[in-house]
């Protein structure tokens, strides 16, 4: 159903849950920053979550970069035909960053291996909160179309009073 | 979608009503692009609905070209005619442009303008659908409010 308001709204907080899943998943790395300990053993990883749109790669080219046109050529006005079905974002998965740990020469750290490094997790606190700003701006963006998307709903029903 | 019901109130109404149904076709898209805000290789979609509307529309012959009489609708229709096109407006991605380095196209600040652009095309063109309305209410009522 391509044109129901409820719809919208919903394609809509499909992406504030899942910005919201993005901004737990940063506060968690924040919080862990200094994390040596983990049940996996070593020191935190980071952790990154990974977004598809819904349903999974709908509208996908995948030609290289930059995007061409359906036919190879650059600034093509060649367009995908088929209507693409629409049901916003979901959230795949949530996985570690596997680089390296951020290494502190600490000996006298009763967490110190053997050469006298301390293995601190491989979070940076300001790509953190660069991250966290990028998700509550998409959280913003997504909240002003849903008020925008009310504001049509309430032009729609009124034409019902006279 | 032109006629609820098999009844229609005018060609007016058919296409206030064709404007206030695109306008949620394109609504829809837009939050979906939105939506996906920060989905890598995301490509933006659109509905074309204004073009699909001036299409139903057709255009009525130029006055000053002479015309060629056909009797068939299989002869060329030398006149400048275009006749009206049914209104199927169709959701169309945008495989065009690029954006950012995870290869999405979407410009939140493009999105939100076009948002707000859309939805006043909305709520005007539901407004003068509702005054349609209303004057078609005080025709069957007889009285003004």
């Amino acid at each position: 159903m391509a044109g129901g308001f409820y719809n919208t709204i919903e394609i809509s907080a499909s992406a504030l849950s899942a910005e919201r899943l993005a901004m737990d998943v940063i506060a968690n790395n924040i919080a862990n920053a200094n994390t040596t300990r983990t049940p996996q053993g070593g020191a935190f990883k980071r952790q990154l979550i990974v977004f598809a749109q819904t349903p999974e790669g709908a509208p996908q080219p995948d030609n290289g970069f930059p995007a061409f046109g359906a036919n190879g050529s650059a600034f093509s006005s060649d367009v995908n035909k088929t209507e693409p079905n629409v049901e916003g974002v979901q959230a795949l998965g949530i996985v570690n960053d596997n680089s390296p740990d951020r290494m502190v020469f600490d000996p006298g750290n009763p967490e110190a291996d053997a050469r006298g490094y301390v293995h601190y997790p491989n979070v940076q606190v300001v790509k953190e909160m660069v991250d966290m700003m990028a998700a509550s701006r998409a959280y913003e963006a997504n909240v002003a179309a849903i008020q925008e998307t009310k504001s049509m709903d309430a032009a729609s029903l009124g034409l019902l009073q006279s | 979608m032109s006629d609820v019901g098999g009844i229609s109130f005018g060609p007016t109404v058919d296409l206030l009503n064709n404007a206030v149904e695109g306008a949620g076709r394109e609504q829809v898209q837009l939050a979906n692009n939105l939506a996906n805000v920060n989905t890598p290789n995301f490509r933006r979609s659109t509905v074309s609905f204004k073009d699909a509307l001036a299409a139903s529309l057709g255009a009525p012959a130029n006055p000053d070209e002479l015309t060629m009489a056909t009797d068939d609708d299989r002869q060329f229709n030398i006149n400048g005619a275009v006749a009206p096109v049914a209104y199927d407006p169709k959701a169309q991605v945008d495989e065009t442009t690029q954006m950012r380095v995870d290869r999405s196209n979407v410009d939140v600040d493009q999105e939100m303008a076009q948002l707000q652009q859309n939805s006043g095309y909305q709520e005007t063109m539901a407004a003068l659908l509702k005054n349609q309305y209303a004057w078609l209410r005080e025709s069957i009522e007889e009285q003004t409010h």
